[in-house]
């Protein structure tokens, strides 16, 4: 499912395109388009993906441990506005440094079991792994992609507690679903400079190339990332499925769970007149066996969840 | 009739174990059926929620029994924190193995199916919706309810399916729990706190009775109890609920009547289910459910409106896959005027704790109650040579027979492969043979079922 993405600031094309090299519809050269697809493709074929974290959070993690205060849930709140974030704490929080008698699953289990400054050490060195990143030009579609994964993964919740089925693991999903496309974003931002330096050219990636971009590749870094992270088998299977979920050997429930979340999110990104008409229509309503009167209420849950979305968002 | 409504014979409503052999059994019969199905594939709750996939994850429990006692022998130990969906790996394939051999063998019959859901809109007539909002009309000489249930939410307990959880969300959470509560102590709480123990989670039971498992035999249950126990599990009986909260943080916390407060990481409620049957427009039908939300039904599963029948957990409970499909059989023989054959008091009941518990017949109480005497005859599965080399050995088979010894009245086993071991007393009680008849003829050697050759002559040494 495509969703918006915004720059931050208007993004001036090198080189617009001439009559024998017309712009495409994705507002860039079809040539330079296919070379910039090239430059992530082997990019990626490197294989080496850092994920992007956002500093910000990490520096109000800090500040809210200074307050004594302060309890487990407000911390394990503040870290779950940022599902990057959030799943490189869990990731280190269960890896053999910390030595978690059981799998540690939720940032409250996290602080509760390691401690708030021990999670807050977490915290911080996630992002230290990361480098204080950040993707000049790309701002606006960095935040746009976490508020669609939080988005998402609050819309799974309400789905999964409709099916009676466990929201946290309907959460994580949601929240992990499209969680390539952040670390992808740098990918293409770097790809981009590249090009410019050649070309003596600047100005970032269009909206609609970047969205293409994104949507091709998201799924193969997601993927990389779930391995990485050692994310449970049924997030693994929403990552990879989501969009097809009919494909799905395993947990197809969950992907599914992740598609019909993605699109509520998507209507959350951007509200269409129509969108009530139309998930009525989409397959995986057919596949979740929602009924009329469940889609009603699903559809009356949103202005709830964008309420959470706007305010968990930083 | 209805105007504009199609008109069937048989009018089934729900695919379950119960609505699927009251179909199969109207349509050998020669009349046209119609099968109302509200989920996307065959079914109902059986395959999709309830007994196929517990059972797969109680497949996995059983193997880490196995495992964890032979752990010396072989130098491997039970990994910790097994991912949930990692013990349920085949699940997706059972259930749609099983649902597709459903669904070929209902539509092999000219069972005409429909995905929809079915609501009363007079006494002979349903009309169906389906997922896209279509509506159609339907009218039948009889009509079969078998809609099933869902667990139960007892409005005090706040289930949120994160960290307290029903009998259909725990099947999804993403990883074993350090520690589980378990609200209940029928059925489905005791099979799961015993997986649960099993697979090495700290398990709490919870319940009003003194006991778990109250209409099965006490020595019976005695033997699970000891076995729940040895795996780390905690029974605290004869115990109401003071309240039910999430600390906010990571833990569960129940206070118990007596003031205690048990903690925990998640908690499961399992304390009974509730009939489908909201959407039926039962008033349409002249019916209404009672007080416990069931649909009342006589003998013959038959409800005050005479054209419609309900069978299945729709009428409460014992609520085991293989007593509706029973209920199915006869419900739809008796409505199409058909003998509804052997009674039903031989229909065994198989539970799937770890170990297994079964049992056909009558209990030793009720032997007595009914006959003022019973003879039984008992056989600890340590005494049998299979039992020792297959390290099944904390098991028991028990006969109950009539005062004289020589009728044979009930079998009643605890121990693995008891729900597999109960046919063989069931196929002696539908023959009526004696007691003597285990004594008198050989069975394989070495197996579980030489526990009968010696629970007989235990029996026959008491007459």
């Amino acid at each position: 499912m495509a969703f918006a993405i915004s720059t931050q600031e208007p993004s001036p094309l090198a080189g617009p395109g001439s009559p024998e090299n017309p712009p495409s519809s994705t507002g860039i050269d079809p040539d330079e388009q296919e070379v910039l697809r090239g430059r992530v493709a082997d990019r990626l074929g490197t294989g080496n993906i850092v994920l992007p974290l956002l500093p910000q959070v990490a520096s109000q993690v800090l500040a809210l441990t200074s307050q004594p205060t302060v309890d487990a849930l407000q911390l394990s709140n503040l870290i779950h506005r940022d599902p990057a974030l959030a799943g490189q704490v869990l990731r280190i929080a269960n890896s053999p440094a910390y030595m978690p008698s059981m799998p540690i699953v939720s940032l409250q289990q996290a602080v509760a079991r390691l401690g708030m400054q021990t999670v807050t050490e977490i915290v911080l060195a996630a992002s230290l792994q990361s480098g204080t990143f950040k993707v000049p030009g790309y701002e606006g579609a960095l935040k746009r992609l976490w508020r669609h994964g939080l988005a998402s993964g609050l819309f799974a919740k309400e789905i999964a507690r409709l099916l009676r089925s466990n929201v946290e693991s309907a959460f994580l999903c949601g929240l992990l679903h499209a969680v390539g496309k952040p670390a992808l974003l740098q990918v293409v931002a770097d790809a981009q400079r590249d090009r410019h330096r050649e070309r003596g050219t600047r100005g970032a990636v269009p909206d609609q190339a970047l969205r293409e971009l994104l949507s091709e590749f998201h799924t193969g870094v997601g993927l990389r990332i779930a391995t990485s992270w050692a994310l449970p088998q049924p997030v693994v299977n929403a990552i990879a499925f989501y969009a097809s979920f009919e494909r799905a050997q395993a947990n197809r429930r969950e992907a599914a769970v992740a598609c019909l979340a993605d699109l509520f999110a998507a209507d959350f990104d951007e509200p269409q007149p129509t969108f009530e008409a139309e998930v009525r229509g989409q397959p995986v309503i057919g596949e979740l066996n929602l009924y009329p009167e469940d889609v009603a209420q699903l559809l009356a849950k949103r202005p709830a969840v964008a309420r959470t979305v706007e305010s968990m968002t930083l | 009739m209805t105007a504009g409504a199609r008109r069937c014979d048989v009018l089934v409503i729900g695919s379950g174990p119960a609505g699927q052999k009251a179909a199969i059994q109207a349509v050998k019969a020669g009349r046209t059926v119609v099968l109302i199905e509200h989920e996307r594939a065959v079914g109902g709750a059986c395959v999709h929620r309830g007994t196929i996939p517990s059972k797969t994850l109680r497949e996995s429990a059983a193997q880490a029994t196995r495992l964890a006692r032979d752990a010396a022998t072989w130098g491997v130990s039970p990994r910790a924190g097994v991912e949930v969906s990692s013990l349920m790996a085949r699940l997706d394939h059972v259930v749609s193995a099983h649902a597709h051999y459903m669904g070929r063998q209902i539509d092999r019959n000219g069972i005409e199916r429909h995905h929809g859901r079915a609501r009363f809109v007079s006494p002979d007539t349903i009309e169906m919706t389906t997922v896209a909002g279509e509506r159609s009309l339907f009218t039948a000489d009889v009509i079969m309810v078998a809609t099933g249930s869902r667990p139960r939410n007892p409005p005090e307990i706040p289930i949120d399916h994160e960290n307290v959880l029903d009998s259909d969300s725990i099947l999804s959470m993403l990883y074993l729990p350090a520690s589980l509560t378990v609200l209940g102590g029928g059925v489905i709480a005791s099979e799961y706190a015993s997986i649960f123990a099993a697979l090495g989670v700290k398990v709490t039971m919870i319940d009003r009775a003194d006991r778990p498992l109250k209409f099965m035999d006490g020595e019976l249950v005695a033997k699970f109890v000891e076995a729940f126990q040895r795996a780390g599990g905690t029974y605290i009986g004869e115990q109401t609920i003071g309240g039910v909260t999430f600390d906010g943080v990571s833990k569960v916390l129940t206070t118990l009547s007596d003031g205690r407060v048990v903690a925990s990481d998640k908690m499961l409620v399992a304390l009974g289910r509730a009939a489908n049957v909201d959407e039926l427009n039962l008033g349409a039908a002249g019916l209404a459910p009672n007080a416990r939300g069931l649909l009342a039904v006589d003998d013959h599963c038959r409800t005050a409106n005479p054209r419609v029948y309900a069978v299945g957990d729709v009428v409460g409970p014992p609520s085991l896959a293989a007593t509706a499909m029973e209920q199915g059989r006869r419900a739809a023989r008796h409505a199409l005027g058909l003998a509804e054959g052997a009674s039903s008091e031989t229909i065994p009941i198989g539970i799937y704790t770890i170990p297994e518990m079964a049992s056909v017949g009558l209990s030793e109480d009720e032997a007595r109650k009914r006959l003022g005497a019973a003879l039984v005859g008992r056989a600890r599965f340590d005494e049998v040579a299979r039992g020792q080399i297959s390290g099944i050995t904390d098991g028991l088979l028990k006969l109950v027979a009539d005062g004289t010894g020589k009728k044979l009245l009930g079998v009643h086993i605890v121990g693995e492969g008891a729900t597999e071991l109960v046919h063989v007393g069931q196929m002696a009680l539908l023959g009526q043979m004696d007691v003597d008849t285990f004594v008198e003829n050989i069975f394989n050697f070495p197996t579980l079922a030489e526990a009968y050759r010696v629970a007989a002559l235990d029996l026959v040494q008491k007459r």
